[in-house]
């Protein structure tokens, strides 16, 4: 008897873990679940719209579903639609997989006025997901807390020209809404040396290509290790790039302290020099960029200690590590994952239930793949002359497209 | 005249691709698929024609399945004489400075090494519009028909 493995989360760690599965176990039943209509979570929200290359990953995971024989669920919100004890009481095993989508907060004075935005929330509004809110006025001189690559990626996105988004993804509302933006100048500030930021060199670097700005790079200091080497190496390579409009300025060594705000308007940033000087640097919002946390949708805690636990639940990626790793990361740590859950299931006898009939029976709006393929289609279809897709950001729009039947046959 | 396809892989795309390339000689020669992390640098054979794919990550680096095996062959004294291989890129144009380098560093290890490589180092870009398998798939069986017009009848 096969055994029957659910996966909640169809990104990454999900799709790679399945993979890792399938290719161990060809005949192994795997289900991948998401509360989404559409497969590939980060990939399709997190990466960023001019990260074309870094998206292909997405063939590989199709192959999950073409060749492999996984099934895809996706509109299915666990915890609200199906529980954990029904998936539990149906399934051999049960993986979450469902990342860490919170943006993580400053913890300081005032670090919840409007004004102030996680970079995740704005990540998902840039990539289209159904669920961000609509994108907001940053005024003309965004501020970013962070030294990670996500840092990186919106002030890459925030300084890019019109033309630089060419082949992209980048939704037509998204796109209006960085051309008409009127930023004049960007702060990345971090707390940390420059030599101990996390940014990727080649992330830094790519920022040299821009020809709408003009960066300057604070007090870079020195490093003692390779890495730091390595990255100092990057900012200086972009330090003075550019003549253009938008002014790009990278601040280290500053701890945030305090928002600043006069009548409801965020007017600044309070921190802390290396120095100990107290600074205000002047700015009409903030973007967080300093991580990611549980958004508390699934009862994560209680999760991971049933997956310390004996009982045949288990989890992956950055919902069990935490918000560390890129996606190759991702990739290793489900091959281990992989092997320790394979282990586990050769010891004991498959439940021999196929769970579908009972768990999705009678919920018109689960999205099966071949739903996903039709919204892909129309994806694919409706994408604007310099655009690889027209991205369906509307949850009922893309239930309508995944119901929709092509009428032209082959 | 065996055929094992190598590659060096973070992401999983190059490995993809190198199964693709199996399963397309798969019918015609005896075909071996592994992973250069668990290619030993000793276990080339004479008799078999290489045909590599390996990606390139980060700053224009070996992708990590590939770079315990480039620390090998760096290491040793491995003469690689009388090894014949052709080698894929697959890169990804948005990082232009390192566009492909992992492929082209590890095509220079294997030739500074002794080994012959067969034709040009084709690359594929991850930003561009082309399929890998469709750059790769024809550069394959090209690769193939050379080796065995190198190889000769002695194969």
């Amino acid at each position: 008897m096969t055994h029957q493995i659910a996966i909640v989360g169809a990104g990454p760690s999900g799709c790679y873990l399945a993979q890792a599965l399938l290719k161990a176990r060809p005949e192994l039943d795997v289900d991948l679940i998401d509360a989404l209509p559409v497969p590939y979570g980060l990939v399709r929200y997190g990466v960023a719209a001019d990260h074309q290359g870094t998206k292909a990953v997405a063939r590989q995971f199709a192959r999950i579903f073409e060749r492999q024989g996984a099934r895809f669920f996706g509109n299915v919100h666990v915890g609200r639609d199906v529980t954990l004890d029904e998936l539990r009481s149906a399934y051999d095993a049960v993986v979450f997989a469902a990342g860490l989508a919170g943006d993580r907060r400053l913890g300081i004075a005032n670090d919840d006025v409007d004004g102030v935005f996680g970079a995740g929330a704005i990540t998902r509004a840039l990539n289209g997901h159904p669920d961000a809110g609509p994108l907001p006025d940053l005024g003309v001189r965004p501020l970013i807390v962070g030294n990670g690559n996500v840092a990186i990626d919106i002030v890459r996105l925030l300084g890019k020209r019109a033309d630089e988004l060419s082949g992209s993804d980048l939704g037509v509302e998204q796109t209006r809404w960085l051309a008409e933006s009127g930023i004049t100048a960007i702060t990345v500030l971090g707390r940390s040396t420059a030599s101990q930021a996390k940014f990727d060199p080649v992330m830094v670097k790519e920022l040299g290509k821009l020809t709408g700005v003009a960066i300057a790079i604070d007090k870079a200091g020195t490093a003692d290790d390779e890495r730091g080497k390595k990255l100092l190496d990057a900012l200086a390579a972009i330090d003075g790039h550019g003549t253009g409009v938008r002014a790009i300025r990278f601040v280290f060594s500053h701890v945030p302290v305090s928002v600043e705000t006069d009548a409801g308007r965020v007017t600044g940033l309070r921190c802390r020099t290396a120095e100990g000087d107290d600074t205000v640097i002047a700015c009409t919002s903030i973007i967080t960029a300093i991580g990611f946390e549980d958004t508390g949708d699934l009862p994560r805690a209680d999760i991971l200690a049933q997956a310390d636990s004996d009982a045949p639940v288990y989890a992956a990626g950055w919902f069990r590590r935490g918000p560390r790793g890129t996606i190759p990361d991702n990739r290793a740590d489900a091959q281990v994952l992989a092997a320790d859950i394979l282990a586990d299931l050769d010891g004991t006898p498959a439940k021999g239930v196929r769970p579908v009939g009972a768990i999705f029976e009678g919920r018109p709006d689960v999205i099966d793949y071949q739903g996903w393929l039709r919204i892909e289609q129309r994806e694919l279809a409706g994408a604007d002359a310099d655009r690889c897709r027209g991205k369906i950001c509307d949850r009922a729009a893309m239930i309508e497209a995944a119901r929709h039947q092509e009428e032209t046959s082959p | 005249m065996k055929i094992a396809i190598l590659y060096g892989t973070e992401t999983g795309n190059a490995e993809m691709l190198a199964e693709d390339i199996g399963d397309a000689l798969d019918a015609d020669y005896e075909v071996s698929c592994t992973n250069l992390s668990d290619f030993p640098v000793t276990d080339f054979d004479p008799a078999t024609f290489y045909l590599i794919v390996c990606s390139t990550y980060g700053d224009g680096e070996l992708p990590a399945s590939a770079q315990p095996f480039a620390e090998a062959l760096a290491a040793g004294p491995a003469s690689l004489a009388g090894i014949h291989f052709a080698i894929f890129g697959l890169g990804d144009s948005e990082y232009e400075e390192t566009f492909n380098f992992g492929s082209k560093q590890l095509a220079e290890l294997l030739t500074n090494h002794g080994a012959a490589q067969l034709g040009e180092r084709p690359t594929h870009d991850a930003s561009g519009a082309d399929l890998a398998e469709d750059l790769a798939l024809p550069w394959a069986k090209d690769a193939v028909a050379l080796a065995e017009s190198r190889f000769g009848k002695a194969a």
